[in-house]
């Protein structure tokens, strides 16, 4: 005797088919029938009290109305840039006109707030990764060894923080962003771990805003889930710190960050 | 640009079923919302290519599985070398067929808390977790979780087939341990 396939097996426990003749000859295929339905009958209840918590569905709400507020923030701040202009500036925007053609499609992905708000999300997913056991992190206590393997791995030489006050340094990652790989540090302190990721995008193109001005620079501030975030530009590039701690710790580890000035 | 409000409107309400899915890829609740943040946010950014009175639903699901195997691959290139198939626990090999056969499955079943069978999934390999809940628990036809889980419909039907003899082994040798299948029996 030939048992059902796989396929017609699957067939009848979803309704898609009428049940085989077979089915009625064979003990073994109706018991392997009636506990398949009822594992899937048991999956169904057994998730039916899963529900996503309102905490989960505000936030997504939160990050979907800021997402649509800074569209419409910039949408506001666009329209006098244009129509402010003296009649003679209108030779050079035409002129402009052409090359706005070709770069907008590009501006518009890196600065789409859309886009910010997947920007931040993946810094998120960078310090969730950095964090995970199973993760390969470049372990050393020394923040310099820790630049010069960045310097290997990137092509350049971050800054590194400096710590004290309870904080350590676990390591450094390297992991990819927006196509490219960059490089974290991971911090520990008392208040958490950190990671310190060195991107080559703006701050203001992954939809943080601006915040607070010290020590001279300029911070941003940006949150994903229950990470906090704290950015600001050093060397060209974007230091953001990510983590579930309090923002103000960010900004400190932020405000310490120094270029090395090894040669 | 997306219009947030429409997207809110025809992507919330399926929160909870992409809560779900998320729940049984994660093994924790933490992971499960970052997981479905994202999911919300790439899903904005991809708004407009989203047609009009399609599957939303699905096409969620869908963005959720890919940024699931991100995640995965994300492990994969900067963690150990692990293949997705061996990121989960081995199943053990299938018990002895008298041994295995529920006299009644359901009461088997009723024994384990929902948690329990959710755990129990969880154990199972990716694919064949995110299978078997697409199929078994969101209900949704062989053809719709093929196109999500990017696999012939074929490969549904055998790999559901699989997935649902590997949990049923699963609280079989669970049953055992407690010593609820033998009252069963």
């Amino acid at each position: 005797m030939t048992h059902l396939t796989d396929e017609q097996f699957e067939d009848v426990v979803q309704a898609r088919a009428p049940e085989p003749a077979h089915l009625a000859e064979c003990q073994s295929c109706r018991g392997r029938l009636a506990e398949a339905k009822a594992v899937r009958e048991r999956l169904q209840s057994a998730f039916g009290s899963v529900h996503a918590s309102p905490a989960l569905a505000d936030r997504i709400r939160g990050a979907l109305a800021d997402a649509g507020g800074s569209a419409a923030a910039q949408r506001a701040v666009r329209r006098p840039m244009i129509w402010h202009l003296p009649r003679l500036a209108w030779a050079g925007v035409a002129a402009a006109a052409a090359v706005l053609v070709v770069a907008i499609p590009v501006i518009l992905y890196l600065t789409a707030p859309e886009s910010a708000s997947a920007a931040q999300a993946e810094l998120a997913r960078i310090h969730a990764g950095n964090l995970a056991a199973n993760h390969r992190i470049f372990s050393d206590a020394d923040p310099a060894r820790l630049a010069d393997y960045l310097k290997t791995q990137l092509g350049f030489e971050p800054a590194t923080p400096k710590l004290g006050q309870g904080m350590a340094m676990r390591g450094c990652c390297v992991a990819h962003f927006k196509g490219r790989a960059v490089g974290s540090y991971v911090v520990e302190t008392p208040r958490g771990p950190l990671s310190i990721i060195v991107v080559p995008q703006e701050p203001q193109a992954m939809g943080m805003t601006e915040h607070a001005e010290a020590g001279g620079k300029a911070f941003w501030t940006g949150a994903f889930a229950r990470n906090s975030m704290v950015a600001v530009r050093l060397g060209g590039y974007t230091y953001c710190a990510v983590g579930e701690v309090p923002p103000d710790l960010l900004t400190q580890i932020l405000l310490n960050l120094g270029l090395n000035a090894r040669p | 640009m997306a219009d947030t409000k429409d997207f809110e409107s025809v992507a919330m309400p399926h929160l909870d079923a992409v809560y779900r899915a998320a729940r049984a890829l994660c093994r924790r609740e933490d992971e499960a919302e970052d997981l479905v943040q994202m999911v919300f946010a790439k899903a904005l950014e991809r708004f407009g290519s989203f047609a009009p009175g399609s599957n939303c639903r699905a096409w969620l699901l869908q963005i959720l599985r890919n940024a699931w195997i991100d995640e995965l691959r994300h492990r994969h290139v900067v963690g150990p070398v692990v293949s997705i198939e061996e990121s989960r626990p081995a199943i053990a090999d299938p018990p002895h067929p008298e041994e295995a056969a529920w006299s009644n499955a359901e009461d088997v079943l009723d024994n384990f808390s929902d948690g329990e069978v959710r755990r129990a999934l969880g154990e199972l390999p990716d694919d064949q977790r995110l299978t078997l809940f697409l199929v078994d628990v969101e209900g949704l036809g062989q053809e719709e979780a093929a196109s999500i889980t990017g696999v012939p419909a074929g490969t549904v039907k055998s790999r559901t087939s699989r997935a649902r003899a590997a949990l049923k082994e699963k609280l079989v040798a669970h049953a055992k341990e407690l010593g609820w299948l033998g009252r069963a029996q």
